[in-house]
């Protein structure tokens, strides 16, 4: 069984397939790589795996599973509760003002005690007076409208990002994509989110759960500053970033997560050759990690030297996939993509 | 690294000895105390729009929803009763409950989208507080309210310096649980959504989640502002007292001070509601006394201006100091 | 059948209504397609153009005029008042909206929030010129009467009890030609693909060579004078105008822009049309002091299941 299994995935956007029926396998502890001309449709899968687009067809499979929620018990308990709720609300809002009078403003005496009893038995017999159409019928549109609200929101919750992320494939984005008034610590953080257990109420009082996170998160995140080389600019702002070190520093983001799978959009674009040297030994450094690495590279150097298999697109299909060496003996991925390469 | 936020302890050490110099009643107290409840309105916002980036054109309906509550649940008029404190406690929940009743299924909704539906909720409310009239008393609100007591000791309405105090108190004890909150894994994360929800999202902050706490504790702290407004007229008001304006209000506190920065709201509340309740005021009163203000010519009464010079400054404002007057400051870092 | 006959009035109530509306929230979905700004000022630059109206009324005396001149009194209001907000919507883009075009989006909010306040308050002023239309200018705030040039006749005959008047008449015969011009203009021009390639994308349409600031000039003045429009049929329509009658106009387009897909332009009439609808039927059949309620109701409820509104597409972000 491979960690990430890739099957059929189509994207269609109207009349346009950007990715069209791609298949493969990626397996635990590879440096994998996608490479294609420029509106292959490399992102556009990469966005597909992650949750950022719903695959028009197809489907990939995370450690021998979809990741995506499946109906389950709690979405049946939470619409019941949230129509019965919706619907009762539906009823007081329209009868409140008679249940009121009837219940409390009839019953209440300055300065006497207030029969609560009394009041409650009142306004409940009000309450099986409203006639059908001011009762029932609301009540019942109410929680029909409840219901079908929580199954609409589940609908649209079913494979988002998170949830992927969550799971174990944590990326990094082609147009760099950092919190940039954020400390650097502080996007390592957010990366780290998902590790960390801390609450809003522990937060808010400062809890002894609160330090303890804290100090260990902050450690963590210094060291994996330091792991790709930017631990003297920790507290300083990511949007002061020179462009070569934001790259790292989304890649730092994203390892914050302890993720399974990398996913890096073109990590080496924009970066002199001696940056991209550094970025292969950082790239096979995570791979050492025991982090498996996908990415999207036009940069040929670096894809031949670190790939432990590639795979070619081309206008949105799969045109071959091997080693680095059996793409360069592959005729139709030299004619698409290595033929046309030349200007480095 | 952990540097001290020194306009915030600035702001707090010059307001709670301002009332020294000032008397014990009058006009600088009305100002005040007005602008101690926009504080705390301005600085739930501040964790809605200015942390996390979600506009909310509804706050005067949380501010309603507050003052309403806290009526409900403490004025003599009605059997419940549940005193002062206790009524505070109870609208911080019940705001926080409500935000959350509009957030949830609202929350994945894109910006603007979300503001429209935040204006509307605000409208909702107006016209619930005033048709359900049998429990809200319509346009005549609900009174007397309670006064705070202290063991034996009771704040009367009369005390200005008191409610200055007390005030300043909660405004305080709201900018501690901000600040906690901002510097935290919850504000971190509500950070991000600002800064990018797409990376956020991938980053693995559940959006929805995320924003619904913001959203919430946003809420509860217009709602406390709501009570504290209430509870210092002794009345809730007419409901057109939370209207649209009052929300737009707290929107130009929180970006006239600076989106995102606490000091800078605490600074907005004080230029914006200073304006509209000192500033205006002491202009008509210094016309009536030159008797200019002169009921038949529209352009002869101060108050006939107050749209005008608002609009000028916000205007003015986000041209000059587009960050807002005092912006948020990372540490340690160059922006 | 009397039920038919009160329905179909509270259609044509609501269809008059909402195709106003339509034309007030054409102006806010342009503006928002373009710069993505909620263009606050929109509502009370509608208010103006109805002030206006009436001072053209008084300084001509239009009021006296009746029959086919009255017609011409219509036409001068609608120009006078379209080139007025058309102009007035530029200067206000000009002045409050241009120097921030690089600026945040809320910073942007903010400045049409202050655009807006200083445009009420320059109607409270209009409202006190002493003139014989503003009832000498006594009391500024109050609201004012417009004439009734348009008379309230039933065209379905005096027995029908169906109503339908010539102020519906000129709703519809103003309305349609002028979202039938501007989908022309908009599909059809170069002006319209300027606009277009611009609510696309502004960086690549400049560098295509569009001069951007034109262009947004240009919507500007093109939803200011809709709304303008918007305003003489307004006032003819209800025959009375106050200061304070921008915000739930404003309101009630922005409201419809959204519903229907901000930044669409058949979802912004769409919208509007529901909206009147709702509110004519809300009134009648249930009571008129929760109609708003059950106007906002729906909005969520719609935005619920259609996160993008009726006729919006939800963009994809690019990544």
């Amino acid at each position: 069984m491979s960690l990430l299994e890739v099957r059929g995935i189509t994207m269609r956007f109207g009349g346009l397939t950007a990715v069209d029926d791609v298949s493969f396998n990626v397996d635990q502890g590879q440096i994998f790589a996608v490479i294609g001309p420029n509106g292959a449709g490399k992102t556009t899968l990469f966005n597909a795996i992650t949750g950022v687009y719903e695959p028009t067809e197809g489907s990939v499979r995370f450690k021998g599973s979809p990741v995506r929620l499946e109906p389950d018990a709690r979405l049946a308990w939470r619409a019941a509760v949230v129509a019965i709720l919706a619907g009762l609300s539906a009823f007081l809002a329209i009868n409140v003002q008679e249940l009121w009078t009837v219940g409390i403003a009839a019953n209440y005496v300055l300065n006497q005690p207030f029969p609560w009893g009394k009041a409650a038995g009142d306004a409940l017999a009000a309450a099986r007076a409203v006639p059908f159409a001011w009762g029932v019928l609301p009540a019942i549109l109410g929680a029909g409208v409840g219901a079908g609200t929580v199954v609409a929101l589940w609908q649209r919750s079913r494979r988002t990002p998170d949830l992927i992320a969550r799971a174990g494939l944590a990326r990094t984005f082609q147009n760099i994509r950092l919190f940039t008034d954020l400390s650097l610590v502080e996007n390592v953080l957010v990366g780290m989110d998902s590790r960390m257990h801390s609450g809003f109420w522990t937060n808010l009082f400062r809890l002894p759960a609160f330090s303890r996170e804290r100090a260990w998160t902050e450690r963590e995140a210094l060291d994996l500053l330091a792991f790709v080389g930017l631990s003297e600019r920790a507290h300083e702002a990511a949007g002061s970033l020179p462009y070569g070190h934001r790259r790292r520093l989304e890649i730092a983001r994203a390892l914050a997560s302890r993720p399974a799978v990398l996913l890096l959009d073109e990590p080496a674009a924009g970066m002199n050759p001696s940056e991209v040297v550094e970025l292969m030994d950082l790239i096979r450094r995570v791979r050492d990690r025991g982090v498996t690495v996908i990415l999207i590279e036009h940069h040929m150097k670096l894809v031949m030297g670190i790939s432990d298999r590639i795979v070619v697109l081309q206008y949105g299909k799969l045109i071959g996939q091997g080693t680095p060496a059996e793409i360069r003996a592959d005729r139709r991925c030299i004619e698409a993509y290595l033929g046309t390469e030349g200007e480095g | 690294m952990r540097r001290l936020p020194m306009p915030i302890l600035a702001y707090f050490a010059v307001m709670s000895a301002l009332p020294l110099f000032m008397g014990t009643t009058g006009l600088f107290y009305d100002a005040f105390q007005a602008i101690f409840v926009f504080s705390l309105v301005g600085l739930g916002l501040n964790v809605v729009t200015g942390f996390t980036g979600l506009l909310n054109l509804g706050m005067a309906a949380f501010m309603a929803i507050g003052a309403y509550t806290f009526a409900i649940l403490t004025s003599d008029i009605y059997p419940f009763q549940i005193g002062f404190w206790w009524g505070i406690l109870a609208t911080v929940a019940i705001g926080a409950v409500a935000g959350f009743l509009l957030g949830a299924p609202t929350l994945g909704l894109s910006g603007d989208y979300l503001a429209i539906v935040t204006m509307g909720f605000g409208e909702i409310t107006l016209d619930v507080l005033k048709n359900l009239d049998a429990v809200t008393k319509g346009t005549q609100g609900i009174n007397p309210l309670p006064r705070p007591t202290f063991g034996p000791w009771t704040l009367e309405l009369q005390q200005e310096r008191g409610w200055y105090w007390l005030l300043l108190g909660f405004v305080l004890l709201a900018v501690l649980a901000v600040r906690r909150l901002e510097r935290s894994r919850s504000g971190r994360a509500w950070l991000s959504i600002r800064e990018d929800a797409l990376a956020s999202q991938c980053m693995g902050i559940p959006p929805k989640r995320t924003k619904m706490i913001a959203f919430a504790t946003g809420s509860a702290l217009a709602a406390l502002g709501g009570a504290l407004f209430a509870a210092l007229l002794s009345s809730t008001g007419e409901p057109a007292s939370y209207d649209f304006q009052v929300s737009i209000l707290a929107l130009c506190i929180v970006i006239v001070g600076g989106m995102g920065s606490v000091a800078g709201t605490l600074v907005g509340a004080v230029v914006m509601v200073g304006m509209n309740s000192l500033v205006l005021v002491k202009l008509a009163d210094w016309a009536g006394a030159a008797g200019v203000g002169n009921a038949s010519n529209v352009l002869a009464s101060p108050n006939n201006w107050k749209y005008l010079i608002f609009g000028l400054a916000l205007i003015l404002v986000v041209r000059l100091k587009p960050d807002g007057l005092l912006p948020p400051r990372l540490e340690g870092g160059s922006s | 059948m009397e039920w038919v006959d009160f329905f179909l009035q509270q259609l044509i109530t609501g269809l008059s209504n909402g195709m106003i509306i339509a034309l007030i929230a054409i102006g806010y979905t342009m503006v928002y397609g373009i710069i993505e700004l909620i263009n606050f000022a929109h509502g009370d630059l509608f208010m103006l153009g109805a002030f206006l109206a009436l001072t053209v009324v008084g300084l001509l005396g239009l009021g006296d005029w009746s029959g086919a001149s009255a017609w011409a009194a219509v036409v001068i209001m609608l120009i006078a008042s379209a080139g007025f907000c058309g102009v007035l919507n530029w200067g206000v883009d000009r002045l409050a909206y241009k120097p921030l075009r690089n600026a945040s989006k809320l910073s942007l909010l903010v400045s049409a929030i202050g655009a807006s306040f200083i445009l009420v308050n320059l109607g409270l002023f209009w409202g006190g010129l002493p003139m014989d239309v503003f009832a000498g200018g006594v009391a500024a705030a109050a609201p004012k009467d417009f004439p009734a040039l348009v008379p309230n006749t039933n065209l379905l005959g005096e027995e029908s009890l169906v109503q339908f008047t010539p102020k519906d008449v000129l709703v519809w015969a103003v309305t349609v030609p002028l979202m039938v011009g501007l989908t022309w203009i908009v599909t059809r021009t170069r002006l319209g693909k300027a606009m277009r390639a611009t609510a696309q994308n502004p960086v690549a349409a400049r560098l295509m060579g569009i001069d951007t600031d034109r262009v947004i000039g240009a919507t500007f003045l093109i939803g200011g004078a809709l709304g303008g429009f918007a305003s003489v049929i307004y006032s003819l329509y209800n025959n009375t105008i106050s200061f304070q009658m921008g915000y739930r106009a404003g309101m009630d387009a922005f409201t419809a822009a959204v519903l229907g897909g901000i930044g669409s332009m058949p979802g912004a009439v769409t919208g509007a049309l529901v909206i009147g609808l709702v509110r004519s039927m809300s009134d009648a059949y249930l009571e008129t002091r929760w109609t708003n309620t059950i106007v906002f109701g729906i909005l969520v409820l719609i935005l619920i299941f259609r996160p993008s509104g009726l006729l919006g597409s939800r963009a994809k972000e690019k990544v």
